[in-house]
């Protein structure tokens, strides 16, 4: 019906509204969309099934009493213990001093980003911000262990050894703090301007608006990005492992070298566990614990992402 | 105004010169989404190469019932809709039919113009080429354009992106490219809302000429457009109902002439007459 | 008399000028992001200093040695990287970008398996990377029996970012406003013929940022190739996807480990060539995102 100029204004009911061809075509794409969709599923199941297997021949052979009731760990020695809270309590302390580190210096920076920066300061900072985030966890490492920890070493009054968990906590603040600013910034700037010109017009001061009318109000999605960040910096394996070290004591000292629980995965996966011992399940029993802890924590955070964009969106 | 002595709304609404060809007839037409209903019991017919307008205040249902004509509507989840839509006495909602067939045959002008960020030869070319058609292209793009009153204006400059033009011209675009389809009927929604009062004539003067071919619905809040360029009316209007739920129900539809003369319901008198809306 | 008046009510309008803490909070916030700004700089300015005398063709012609640091070099390791990126931008940007169209062009949100998979890639993409190290060596390197090879490590590396890929995609496409999508079907496009035709040529840009961006995350990926084979000392450039191989940054982790200084000056240096990678890498999708920012 190419020219067919006088039919175009004539199709009336001899022409039926019915399927003219088949489009098996569009059913076909719809499934092969939904496969790709369907890989992170299978992604899921993958690294649970992964983990299931050997964590529960793990605990066939060494009692949930010792694992979580002693605080002796080493199960390449012999003999070997299985007490994992050294290598929980490093995790929980590395990632406690990037926290410290992270939350006012990535708040300030939404804050900054959301409610001070004129268009062209933002676009000097967002990408810093991005570049800061892009820039791989071995060469923060590398930043902790040879620069870092020396420059502690001369200004602080106690003593450091040369990896430890400082440093380290240090240098993963750094890197979680891109998550911090940007995901607050994006809860930030969710929140309707009608909440900020309420507060102007009740004569309250920028400062005033963005503490107690623009933090409140975003609290939800601060509160998600501040988990996520626990969560990215309690996985983080190639900073700690490089400048924290694999040594598994049980100390509170931040001075002090310690292994977490990502840096014993990785020093006894990267061949130091001879496959099937009990020492190579142990690999996967810490990391069913870690996959967990995370998994929970970024759950939580969803929810909470969830309900922000729910009120404001 | 003087009340006419008979009622004329709800299922007495055929009541109209013999003269109308029906393209569609609807009948009790309501429309949901989800379990809201939107629109309730909604009956007229829409006359062939006539141009039928559809007014009433904003929240009225009036572009929900345009859109259930080209089954847009269905790509809403959960909107479904009860009653009957013939078109040439086919059920447009019936089971065989296919809403890409639909579409092919029924054509819409939006709200907005929404030219697609493209060249203005790709615009106008886009419809006939997902519909199959691969050859005359250039003629089809001309002939398009020229309906639409807008070659004059573009012929240098085919290849410029069609964003570049102006908001009246964007939209003349956006008719041109559902012309070139070949459609039977083409349905515009608040076409003019956007667009400053000389786009505005300029798609009023189309509209007429247009309707020597095709078969034209119009939304439209502004009562003026309506009386300008439309053959028949159609009034809607928001009930709340015992629940405190609104509802959007046709009050009336007739020749424009009548119902902005002699109008049978009070509604449609107050609201033509700016008393309410 | 009026004249008198008039000073008086600007005094009140002046008020009592801007209290200082209201100017020290500001100063606080820039600083903090001056706090970012410097770390870069000082961590960029410390690397390229400390790698300098060993920043020549020697790194990037020589393999690896632990016992002659004067001719040592990462010939391997970008060897290594160039194959994974390589494969991971066949495997997870297709994947990636198609999951993506089926999240906002087809996926119901009513339907629970829907919302399961939306929770699930929002999970996903917080899943520590020495996990999916774990999953690469359990399921993909033992139970497929795929070996440390470079498949491996390229699969696994794939299913890492599919979530960053996917994620970046889908604002991408969401970002086409739906007047384009309503245009199109109205004219009787299909819904794949409207997104082939119009979404897709429409979020080009905005997918292509994101993948460049995923993929320069895979670069600096270290953890998961800990577990897959990669740590060992290789003397060799790859030959194909079944064979072994190391990464860039992986062998940066090892150059560190070694005790002596000159290999931390390799590593220095090693770690500026991956650094002008990403920053290439990071402009590029940078320039490309401002480039076709909002053009409707």
């Amino acid at each position: 019906m190419a020219a067919g100029h006088n039919r175009a204004t004539a199709p009336g009911p001899n022409r039926s509204l019915a399927r003219s061809r088949p489009r098996y075509g569009e059913a076909a794409i719809k499934v092969l969309l939904l496969a790709a969709a369907l890989v992170s599923i299978a992604t899921t199941l993958g690294i649970v099934a992964a983990l299931l297997e050997p964590t529960i021949e793990f605990f066939s052979e060494v009692s949930f009493g010792e694992f979580f009731g002693s605080t002796s760990w080493g199960p390449l020695f012999s003999p070997p213990a299985f007490g994992v809270w050294p290598i929980i309590v490093a995790t929980l302390e590395i990632t406690l001093i990037a926290v410290i580190v992270a939350i006012p210096l990535g708040l300030a920076a939404a804050i900054y980003l959301s409610e001070y920066a004129t268009t062209r300061v933002r676009k000097i900072f967002k990408p810093v911000l991005e570049v800061l985030a892009g820039i791989p966890t071995v060469v923060f490492g590398f930043f902790a262990f040879s620069f870092v920890t020396p420059l502690l070493q001369d200004i602080l009054p106690f003593t450091l050894d040369p990896r430890n968990a400082l440093s380290a906590g240090l240098l993963v603040g750094v890197m979680i703090i891109p998550i911090v600013a940007s995901l607050s910034e994006d809860a930030m700037s969710a929140v309707p301007r009608s909440l900020r010109e309420g507060s102007f017009a009740l004569g309250a001061s920028k400062m005033t608006t963005s503490v107690s009318v623009v933090l409140p109000a975003a609290f939800s999605g601060i509160v998600a990005a501040i988990i996520l960040a626990i969560s990215r910096a309690a996985g983080e394996t190639m900073i700690v492992a490089i400048a924290a070290g694999f040594k598994s004591i049980f100390t509170f000292n931040p001075g002090s070298e310690m292994a977490t629980m990502a840096a014993f995965i990785a020093s006894a996966g990267s061949g130091d566990a001879p496959v099937g011992s009990i020492a190579y399940k142990t690999i996967f029993a810490v990391g069913s614990l870690l996959f967990i802890m995370t998994f929970a924590m970024n759950w939580f955070s969803a929810r909470m992402v969830k309900k922000y964009r729910e009120v404001y969106e | 105004m003087t009340q006419p002595n008979v009622t004329l709304r709800g299922p007495e609404v055929p009541n109209t010169p013999g003269s109308l060809d029906p393209v569609f007839t609807v009948e009790d037409l309501s429309v949901f989404y989800g379990d809201y209903e939107a629109v309730r019991n909604v009956d007229m017919m829409i006359g062939r190469r006539e141009i039928t307008a559809m007014i009433g205040p904003s929240g009225c249902g009036k572009s929900t019932v345009l859109r259930c004509f080209n089954r847009m509507n269905d790509l809403i989840p959960g909107a479904h809709i009860k009653g009957k839509i013939l078109y040439h006495e086919e059920d447009l909602y019936g089971d065989h039919v296919d809403p890409i067939e639909v579409r092919r045959r029924i054509g819409m002008v939006f709200q907005k113009p929404n030219p697609f960020p493209k060249s203005i030869y790709d615009n106008v070319a886009y419809g006939p080429r997902v519909n199959g058609m691969k050859k005359n292209m250039d003629t089809v793009v001309e002939e398009a354009l020229n309906k639409a009153a807008l070659w004059d204006e573009v012929k240098d400059k085919l290849k410029q992106n069609a964003l570049s033009l102006s908001g009246g011209q964007q939209q003349r675009l956006c008719i041109a490219r559902a012309i070139a389809v070949k459609p039977e009927v083409i349905l515009m929604d608040e076409p003019c809302s956007a667009l400053d009062p000389i786009a505005t004539t300029k798609i009023e003067d189309l509209m007429q000429e247009l309707r020597q071919e095709y078969t034209i619905l119009i939304v439209t809040h502004n009562m003026q457009q309506a009386a300008r360029v439309s053959d028949r009316t159609a009034f809607f209007t928001a009930d709340v109902d015992s629940a405190g739920v609104r509802h959007g129900r046709l009050v009336e539809f007739d020749q424009t002439t009548r119902i902005f003369t002699k109008p049978s319901d009070k509604r449609t008198e107050d609201y033509i007459t700016g008393r309410f809306g | 008399m009026a004249l008198l008046s008039t000073p008086r009510s600007q005094v009140d309008l002046v008020g009592k000028g801007r209290p200082i803490r209201e100017h020290l909070f500001r100063i606080a916030l820039l600083s903090s992001l001056a706090v970012a700004l410097i770390f870069l700089g000082l961590l960029l300015a410390y690397t390229l200093t400390e790698g300098w005398p060993r920043l020549d063709s020697r790194l990037w012609e020589n393999f690896p040695s632990v016992r002659r640091p004067e001719t040592s070099g990462v010939l391997s390791g970008i060897a290594g990287t160039l194959w994974i990126i390589g494969l991971t931008a066949v495997m997870a940007l297709p994947t990636g970008v198609l999951a993506a169209i089926y999240l906002e062009e087809y996926a119901d949100n009513t339907k629970w398996y829907n919302r399961l998979i939306e929770l699930n890639i929002a999970n996903l993409a917080a899943v520590p990377s020495i996990v999916y190290g774990i999953l690469g060596l359990g399921i993909i390197a033992r139970w497929l029996d795929f070996g440390f090879t470079v498949m491996t490590g390229a699969v696994t590396i794939s299913l890492l970012v599919l979530p960053i890929v996917i994620i970046s995609a889908r604002e991408a496409i969401r970002a086409v406003p739906p007047s384009i999508r309503e245009g199109s079907l109205a004219l009787g496009a299909t819904q794949w013929q409207t997104i082939y035709r119009q979404v897709l040529p429409a979020s080009i840009p905005g997918i292509a940022t994101g993948s460049i961006l995923a993929l320069s995350r895979a670069i600096g990926e270290a953890a998961p190739f800990l577990m897959l084979g990669a740590a060992t000392l290789v003397r060799f450039n790859p030959d194909g996807v079944w064979s072994s191989f190391t990464v860039l940054p992986l062998q940066i982790y090892n150059l560190i480990s070694q005790s002596r200084e000159e290999f931390h000056i390799l590593a220095a240096a090693a770690i500026v060539v991956l650094l002008a990678i990403l920053l290439l890498m990071n402009s590029l999708a940078i320039w490309l995102r401002n480039r076709y920012q909002k053009r409707w």
